[in-house]
Order: structure tokens, then sequence, then C-alpha cells
């Protein structure tokens, strides 16, 4: 008898092929652990950048689910010696992750209100029937949305109300026409330019917000961010949408049928009932407590308290909250986050900064640019490739740490990782569009590099003309 | 029996649900169709869930729904499946979560017999691997892949039998190629060879091969009882012997009118994994549809 079958076998070849990822990184950081330190860098920075490197490539491959990416972080900071375990504890946990939480799981109460269909008639009523308003509608629509409750909740609202426009047009070939794809990404990238717009709308502005106050660079209130980044994106809505329809024209210019079918379709619905107006009343008190509490309390507090209104109302059940909230991700932001926060405090950060700017000069003479092209460029790719709050929580301290305004640095780079319009993974609401099966994975590519460099330029030129104007 | 008959989309699958559903009913084999939707990133997971469960709030069917509603027309159109209309049956499609990622569809009103629908997302050969274990499938039927890693995925870790539906024209008059080699499955692809060749009364070419001149007694005795075999079934069949290559030898024999049968390699997965094996080379050269038996 043979000591394994060649089931066993065939069982191990197929978890090294599909782990090769995880094999890799192991292998990486045992031999990066016996090298020596780098000079100008201590050794628990050394150790903190081994961990860096394995979570970003376990992160990258998903050979083994978030979570336990988020897990193997803390094991390691404390087993490598980088803190103590309360230390890392304490670092795990932040209003930024209270942020994160609360943001998702108000997402899912306000999703489950049933307001998608409210929204469409709003919606339509301010487009009309003509496409080119439609896309436009959309963009703004979900830029707006998105830019107090989180791009997901918005698209998730959203996107029935493309579907059945599409559905309503009656074509033949439905899969990657261009009205589908034009309509799809109106609400994806409206969402992803409207979420820079408040320190609401997404966890990675939460994110910068924290690291200024935790390294004492700086305290940004919920209006002085808006004051920064709002006008970006109202500028931001008409270009996209320019760019977006003269990437994708499509041959429909006007949809009255669709929207008249929609139209009746949605008016059946009831008007809002009270459990519906009571959901909207918790969300404008959350806002307002946004803007005016979260000084004092924290946005993540804030977010918790909505969260909890909703429940103790019996707005949403806790086992709905409980079902759709992805903890992996809270997890895994949070370790990020302690990961970031040791990062600077092991003088990791600095060190990689100092490398950064000192082989970016060799390509940019001035610093200033150097530091844009870390901050924004960098930033914006990475984001495309990871997920953009990962991505800040790693490279927000690095950046921090570059020279310059500190305030100016943090809200480029929170920015920039909102910059997701190149890949299916940049941004949860690019997966949402995507997996409606209407769109190709190139066409992300096909309007999203035009998207990406308009943002930069913009970014650029407000930061450098408006943002003096205002500090 | 069991089969898996995996598919992608309207455009592709046409030949490959034929295909399958005649093997199925040639082998009167009960059959589930899987579709596998693309892998959702965990960043998005949660997320997409929720946007799965607010369109069907609006009607709408989550992605894949259709493309399963598409194959159960097609297998009605083509009188593989017989479409019962009931009241019993649910108003609108239903999904059952059963595991993790799967969902077995009901489509509204209808019922096929002897047919399940599956639907799955995630990385393809988890999906199918993990779907095969789930049934306990015979064979899984699937389109060709311009992927080399795709038939060597397919063959080393899923397990049961493999039919790929390679370049299938259903216009074409087809005929089997069934490969006579020291496989340990050489029986069972008899067992199905004779069932398929007599229920579309094809003809079937036997091909044997010795790297030397001489065939081994062993091998000599082999063919002679295949070639019994098949003469007490009554099949129409042809043989070919071969001194060369056995893989060289098979990719000259068929052409795009064939249809390759030949049984898995014995060899152990590990050699199986660096070296490759001959089903796998053929199957990655042939130019007609291949099913490799385990």
């Amino acid at each position: 008898m043979p000591i394994l079958s060649e089931r066993s076998i065939s069982n191990f070849l197929y978890w090294v092929t599909r782990k090769k990822w995880l094999i890799l990184s192991f292998l990486l950081s045992l031999t990066l652990f016996y090298l020596p330190t780098p000079e100008g860098l201590s050794s628990e920075g050394h150790r903190i950048i081994i961990i860096v490197l394995v979570a970003l490539i376990l992160i990258m491959s998903e050979s083994i689910p978030l979570p336990a990416v988020a897990i193997l972080i803390l094991i390691m900071e404390v087993v490598l010696g980088v803190d103590t375990a309360d230390g890392v504890a304490s670092s795990f946990m932040s209003d930024a992750v209270f942020f994160i939480m609360g943001s998702l799981m108000l997402a899912v109460s306000i999703v489950y209100q049933g307001l998608d269909k409210r929204l469409a008639l709003i919606v339509l009523n301010f487009t009309g029937n003509k496409t080119w308003r439609i896309v436009l509608g959309f963009m703004f629509f979900s830029a707006i949305l998105s830019s107090f409750i989180g791009e997901h909740t918005v698209a998730a609202m959203m996107l029935p109300v493309a579907l059945s426009l599409i559905k309503n047009v009656g074509m033949n070939k439905i899969r990657s026409s261009n009205l589908s794809t034009i309509l799809l990404f109106s609400i994806a990238y409206g969402a992803a330019i409207g979420s820079v717009g408040t320190p609401s709308g997404g966890g990675r502005n939460a994110i910068m917000i924290g690291y200024l106050s935790e390294f004492g660079l700086g305290k940004l209130s919920y209006l002085t961010w808006m004051k920064f980044a709002y006008p970006l994106l109202l500028i931001e809505v008409p270009i996209a949408t320019f760019i977006l329809w003269f990437t994708f024209k499509p041959s429909q210019k006007i949809m009255d049928s669709a929207v008249r079918k929609l139209k009746v379709q949605v008016a059946k619905s009831d008007d809002l009932n009270g459990q519906q107006k009571l959901a909207i009343g918790v969300f404008v008190f959350v806002f307002f407590s946004w803007i005016f509490l979260s000084p004092y309390i924290g946005l993540g507090i804030v977010a918790l308290i909505g969260v909890f209104l909703y429940l103790s109302f019996g707005l949403i059940d806790w086992s709905e909250i409980n079902r759709n909230t992805n903890w992996g991700v809270i997890l895994l932001f949070g370790a990020a986050i302690s990961l970031g926060i040791q990062m600077k405090e092991t003088g990791a950060a600095f060190w990689l900064a100092e490398k950064a700017l000192l082989y970016i000069g060799v390509v940019f003479q001035n610093e200033n640019i150097g530091r844009w092209f870390i901050t924004v460029v960098m930033t914006g790719i990475l984001t495309n490739i990871l997920s953009s709050a990962a991505t800040l929580a790693v490279l927000g301290p690095i950046v921090l740490d570059m020279g310059g305004n500190p305030l100016v640095t943090g809200i480029s780079a929170s920015i920039a990782s909102a910059f997701s319009y190149l890949t299916i993974v940049a941004s949860p609401t690019c997966m949402i569009i995507h997996s409606t099966g209407l769109i190709r994975s190139r066409d992300y590519l096909k309007a999203g590099w035009k998207l990406f460099i308009m943002s930069v330029v913009l970014l650029m030129l407000i930061s450098n003309y408006y943002w003096p104007l205002i500090q | 029996m069991k089969i898996l008959i995996a598919i992608s989309s309207k455009e592709y699958s046409g030949s490959t649900l034929g295909l399958g559903m005649k093997v199925a009913s040639a082998l009167k084999a009960s059959t589930t169709i899987v579709d596998v939707g693309e892998k959702i990133n965990e960043f998005g997971s949660k997320d997409v869930n929720i946007v799965n469960q607010l369109i069907e709030t609006w009607d709408f069917n989550r992605p894949g729904v259709e493309v399963l509603e598409w194959a159960h027309d097609f297998l009605a159109k083509n009188n593989f499946i017989e479409i019962k209309e009931d009241q019993s049956q649910p108003l609108k499609n239903k999904l059952i979560e059963s595991e993790t990622d799967r969902s077995e569809v009901f489509l509204k009103g209808k019922i096929g017999n002897n047919l399940s629908l599956i639907l799955r997302n995630g990385d393809i050969i988890g999906e199918l691997r993990s779907e095969v274990e789930f049934g306990g499938y015979d064979i899984t039927i699937i389109g060709g892949s311009k992927k080399r890693s795709m038939s060597h995925d397919l063959i080393q870790y899923i397990n049961s039998s493999i039919f790929i539906v390679k370049n299938y024209n259903p216009k074409n008059q087809y005929k089997l190629l069934l490969v006579v080699d020291e496989s340990p499955n050489i029986k069972k692809v008899l067992k199905y060879g004779v069932r398929i060749a007599k229920e579309f009364s094809i003809k079937l070419t036997l091909i044997s091969n010795e790297d030397s001149k001489q065939f081994s007694k062993k091998y000599e005795n082999l063919i002679r009882y295949v070639n019994k075999l098949l003469r007490r079934c009554k099949v129409n069949y042809n043989s070919l012997k071969r001194n060369g290559n056995l893989e060289e030898e098979i990719i000259s024999a068929a052409s795009d009118k064939h249809i390759i049968m030949m049984g898995a390699s014995g060899s152990s997965p590990i050699t199986k994994f660096f070296k490759g094996s001959t089903p796998l080379n053929v199957m990655n050269r042939c130019e007609c549809p291949i099913l490799i038996v385990k």
C-alpha cells in the first residue's frame, strides 16, 4: 500500500497550485528576514516592511481569504516583535475602523428600506428621456449621493434603474452594447467621483483623517474637507460624462418608451410609508451629526449611532446586517491601519518615503513634482490593483512622511485613491456593475485611462490654484 | 449515471450543450447544467450579494440565470428534454443556495425531466471540481479553451471523465476514434464507445499502437478482447494498427470529423503534473471533440 493515495497526492498538488502565492510570500518573508537590515532602517522597520510585502502579495493574489490576511498581519506584528500584543490590539481598533464598520452597516440598512423605486422616479423626472441627459443624471445623482453615503450603497440602488431602462429599450443584444455600458459606467464612475466629496464618502477619507490626527499633523473637520474636495467633484461630473459619451456613443439618442415604461413601473409602488420616512430622517440626522458632532466624537461613532437608531427603531433586523456586512473587509482594514501606524512608529514609513523620493528624483528633478507623482499617480495606480482603502492605509503614512504640507498631501492621496476606473477589482462599484454580465473587462480600460488622466490633471489644477486660496 | 455540462454564454455553448445531451441520452444519464460566473473579488462579494437581492425585487434575474434559461429552452427546442408546464412550479425563477457560491435554479412554471440547473461563481476549475465532488458526476462536458493550462487542470484536478467539445459542428457526420492502449480505464472507454456508437449508429475506428515493431503479448490479448467485445455488441468498426509514437498516430488518424475517446493515463499524479501525459497532449493538439475517461 502506498503511503499516500493518488487522490491525496492530487489534492495536495491542487492545493499547491492554488496557494502558490501563499507559499511564495512565505519563502520571500523568510529570505528577507535573514537579509541584513538596510542602512537607516530600524530592525522593527525592516520587519514591518516584510509584513507589508506579504500582505500586499496575499491581498492581490487572493490565495487566502481576506480575514485570514488580516489575522496574519496581526500575528506577524506580534511574533516578529514589532509591538506587543496590547500595542497591536490598540492600533487595530480606531475611529476609522468604527467608521468603516458603521458605514457598511448603514449601507445595508439604507438599501433595505426599498427607496430605490422612489429614487428612480426622482432621477427620471430630473433627466427626461434624452439619453445624454440620463447619462449625466445618473452620473450626477450617483456622485452627489455617494459623497455622503458610500459608493456601494448608491450603486446598489441605482443599478436596478439602469437595468430596467436597458431592458425596456428592447435591444436584441444587451451584453456589451454601448447603451448598457455607458449607463452602468455612469453609475460606477459617478459614485467613484462623488466618494471624495466628504469624509463620509468612503472609508479611505476616514483613514486619512485618522492618520493626520494620530500623527499630530492636523485636524480636518467635515466641512473643511468638503471645502477642499467638493468643487473637484462638481467639475469632474460633466467632464466625465462628456468622456463617457464620446467613448461609448450609444445609437439610441432618445429613450422615450423605456423611460415611460419605467415610470409606469415605479409609479405602482406605494408612497413613502412611515418606516421609510423614519429611515430618511435617521440618515439626515446622521448627516448633520457628521457635520456638527464628528469633530468632537468622531466620524465612526456618528455612523454607529446611525446603526443603533436603525436597529432600535426596528428599521432593520440584526440578522440582515449580520448576513450582508462584509466583516472580513472590516478586519482587513483594521489590520491595514494597524500596519500603517506601525510603519510610522518604526520609522519604516519615513525610510520608504526617503527612498521613494530619492529614486523618483532621478526622473523628476523637482522634489515637489516627485512627491506629487508618488502621492497621486502611484496611489491612483495601486488603488486599481488593490482596494482603495487598503492602498491608502499602507501608502498614507509614507506620503505623509514625504514632507510638504501634510493636509494637502493627505487629501490629495485620499482623493487619488478614488481614481478607481481602470479595472474590475478597483472598487466594489466596478465589481457590482461587472457582476451584471453586461460589461466587458476591456471596457474599463477603454474609458478608464481617459478619466484617470482627467482626474489627475484636475486634482493638480485644484490643489495648485484653488486650495491655496482656502487654507 | 450522471453527467455535468458546463456552459458559459449563449454565443459559445450551443454545440457543447447539443453534443453533451446526445452523449447523456446515449448513456441514459441524468444531466446537470452548470454556469460558472466570473469570480467576485472578496472586497465586493457582499455588495454584489446585496445588489442581487435588490434586483430580484425588480423582477430581474440574477446574472447567469438567463444563460441557464436559454440552455433549458435550447434543449426543449431540440427535443432533448420534454418540458411540462407545471402550475406547482414557482411563479418566478427561484434560486436555492445549497452552499457558498452554489445555487440550484428552478425556472418559473417549467419542469424538465432529469435535468438540474446550477449557478456557481468563482474560478472555473475550482468550481467544477467542487461541483463534481458535490454531485458525484461520471463525466464533465465542457467547451474547448485556447488556454493550455485549462486542459491540464481539467485532467489533473477534476475527479470525473472529461469531454472537451472542440470544434463540433452538428451538421457533420462524426465517427468515433477509440484508442486501445494500456490505460487502466480501457474497459470504461469501451463501454462508453459501444453505447454511443450504437445509439447514433456511427462508425467506430479502433486505433492501437506499439512503439516497437512487435506488439507485446499482453497488448495483443487486449486488442483481441476488444475486437471480440465489439463483434459481440454488433458494432460497425474497423481497426488501425500502428507502430510509432501513440500521440502522433492518434493526431494523424483523427480528422476534424472524429470524436476521440481514450482512457486517462495511469501514471502517478506527480508525473502527470510535471511531465504531462499522452491524453493531455492529444487533447491540446487535436482539432475535434475528445473524451478522456477516468
